[in-house]
């Protein structure tokens, strides 16, 4: 069931929640939307579900607008964010409530509610009332039953927020499950970026009620078309430097390297992922590559890899480093950082739009992302 | 230290619970004394126990009528005022008309006033449409008694429950009658219990308005304590003793099934309610 968000905006008050969203979300697909909070992921849902409506723009579902229908005539599940189990049901009457006003006949009922209760291994709950129960239980009885609806299309607004790390992992893989399973749309809300990637197989990068990019995972976060895309999006974040392209040079924070072919000058951002900062990593192996005098100011050691806070010529520089053959560097150590420019991109200083390099960005297609672009500031 | 401070706190509480139960004990014992016992100085405790008055009392045959009236007119106005009261209070809860606080404000002004106050025009108009001496128009007006302070305690609960469980059951298919009885309602039953127990208390207690706008047909209990205090030239012992003990039955017996949610209803409702 194809959906697809055309324009979508919506207001409160003098706050844009959404500003003329556009989102094409691929049928049977696991799509994740990541943001920051208050970026307009629940609102979103709150209008594809019905329970808003959108100011303006049209919400598509196999063609047919359906922004304006009430909630009932949605076939749409919905998990919200806090789990709103109904204190006076048992789980089993809780998680059956879709199917319940629906008037499915009760044995059609029971044989859904304990597939998904084996899926979800609550079987062993069914009987107790919400306030007996965990977090995590309250949370997996609550997808439950927002997946317990006749629907097509399931919405999941940040589930799993709150839950602890080993819980939260073995909840991811049974969605992913749940999804193969009944075969239908997933649209699932996180602000966790790492929890964006490891779920998604599309990803849409929400920023200021705009999608600034939307993709296969493995895109968004190696070619980010925009610099919310790289910022938003991997853990630790990525560093990020306002600079200029002057005289065929670009020059951004601790950076200087060539400018690539055929940018023009002026003012510029850089962008470049931790991963892509060597510490010590003996002489540059490619031709051009940036070495750079730097002094670690705190160092993360994750056990498999540590995340590195330097100082290089009074910018701060973040850089993330796999521990299998080296230590980590020191505290107030001086180090040598190397940087290949391959690895660096390039995004508008205005509109903060990827600049690939050799192929500048065309004049009417700057301005026009100038026009769409978060008011006029950046 | 702490044994002897718990000691005195209970007996504090203990005579403190003892003078409050007295004129109550006082009036239960009464009701099975002669009128003789009743009046002999010193009070005697020990006295031999007679059904005479409650005898006495039932041959009355208005008296049945009276209790049936107590009866119905407030159960009457009470279930009309909560079933009122809860869909308004949700209503101001959920959609928060424009002027919610304003007309909140307005609500409890009615109780603002002292009844008395407004007996002269509500008597006047209660005559002027005919209204006097009916038992619709007297529970409505107790209702109407009753709704302000509903209102405020169940608008506090109806707060208190998340408007995500609204969303949950809209999402699901669930039309507003669906919510506000089956999602909503469950979720509030001690703020209905709490105001259907203080507003049933109240128009249990009313004798002035039933004396003023009521009439031969809709007399209760107060009424009649009231009318039948003086009887064959002095004070009709007896007739109080057994009224009275019959009147506290209902308030007691509700008092104690549901002191705990008295109890929310308290902390809850009145404290804004009574502002």
């Amino acid at each position: 069931m194809s959906l697809v968000f055309k324009d979508v905006t919506r207001r409160y008050g003098d706050t844009l929640a959404l500003d003329g969203l556009s989102l094409d979300v691929a049928p049977k697909s696991f799509t994740v939307i990541s943001g920051p909070p208050k970026s307009g992921k629940s609102v979103l849902f709150r209008l594809l579900v019905g329970l808003e409506n959108p100011d303006s723009g049209q919400i598509m579902l196999d063609g047919r607008d359906i922004s304006s229908d009430a909630p009932a005539d949605r076939p749409v599940g919905f998990v919200p964010q806090n789990f709103a189990l109904y204190p006076h049901q048992t789980v089993a009457q809780n998680m059956a409530y879709p199917l319940t006003l629906a008037r499915f006949d009760r044995a059609e009922i029971a044989r859904r509610v304990d597939r998904t209760a084996g899926i979800l291994s609550i079987t062993h709950l069914l009987k107790k009332t919400p306030d007996q129960l965990s977090g995590g239980e309250k949370q997996r009885v609550a997808v439950a039953r927002g997946l317990l609806k006749d629907a097509s299309i399931f919405v999941l607004d940040d589930p799993l927020v709150g839950l602890d790390y080993k819980l939260r992992e073995r909840l991811m893989d049974e969605l992913k499950g749940l999804r193969d399973e009944l075969d239908a749309t997933f649209v699932y809300a996180t602000s966790d970026s790492l929890e964006a990637l490891t779920m998604a197989q599309h990803l849409a990068v929400i920023d200021r009620g705009r999608i600034v990019q939307h993709g296969e995972a493995d895109i968004v976060y190696h070619q980010p078309s925009h610099d919310r895309a790289l910022d938003l999006i991997g853990f630790p974040n990525a560093n990020l430097y306002d600079g200029m392209i002057e005289g065929g040079r670009v020059v951004a924070g601790p950076l200087t390297f060539s400018a690539p072919a055929g940018a023009r000058p002026g003012r510029i951002r850089v962008g470049l992922r931790p991963e892509h900062v060597l510490i010590d990593a003996g002489a540059p192996t490619t031709s051009g590559a940036l070495a750079l005098p730097a002094t670690v100011t705190l160092v993360e050691n994750l056990g498999g890899e540590a995340v590195v806070y330097l100082d290089c010529a009074g910018h701060s520089v973040t850089a993330a480093m796999p521990l299998y053959d080296a230590p980590p560097p020191k505290m107030h150590s001086a180090v040598t950082l190397t940087v290949d420019p391959a690895t660096i991109l390039l995004f508008d200083a205005g509109t903060g739009a990827r600049v690939r390099s050799g192929e500048p960005m065309p004049l009417a297609a700057a301005q026009e992302a100038l026009q769409r672009s978060f008011g006029t500031h950046g | 230290m702490s044994r002897i401070r718990e000691v005195a706190y209970y007996a504090g509480l203990w005579l403190i619970a003892l003078i409050f139960f007295a004129p109550i004990a006082w009036i239960v014992m009464s009701s099975f004394k002669t009128r003789t016992d009743i009046l002999a100085v010193p009070p005697k405790f020990l006295f031999s126990p007679t059904l005479e008055n409650y005898e006495a009392l039932f041959s009355r045959s208005e008296i049945f009528v009276q209790i049936g009236n107590s009866i119905l007119l407030s159960l009457g106005a009470v279930i009309i005022a909560v079933v009122v009261s809860f869909l308004a209070a949700f209503c101001f809860s959920r959609f928060r008309p424009k002027g919610t606080d304003f007309l909140m404000f307005l609500l409890l002004s009615i109780r603002m006033l002292p009844g008395p106050a407004v007996i002269l025009p509500v008597f006047l108009m209660y005559v002027g449409f005919g209204w006097k001496d009916s038992h619709l128009w007297l529970m409505l007006f107790y209702a109407m008694f009753s709704i302000p302070f509903s209102v405020w305690i169940l608008k506090g609960f109806l707060d208190g429950v998340s408007t995500r469980f609204d969303e949950t059951g809209r999402v699901n298919g669930g039309s507003w009658a669906h919510i506000i009885f089956k999602v909503v309602m469950p979720q509030v039953r001690p703020g209905l219990i709490a105001a259907f127990i203080f507003n049933l208390i109240f128009v249990w207690n009313e004798y002035l308005f039933n004396f003023i706008i009521g009439g031969v047909n809709t007399q209760n209990i107060p009424y009649a304590l009231m009318v039948g205090t003086y009887a064959d030239g002095g004070v009709a012992w007896t007739f109080i003793a057994t009224m009275t003990s019959l009147y506290l039955v209902v308030p007691v017996v509700f008092i104690y099934l549901f002191q705990k949610y008295l109890l929310v209803g308290m902390t809850f409702g009145t404290v804004r309610g009574e502002v």
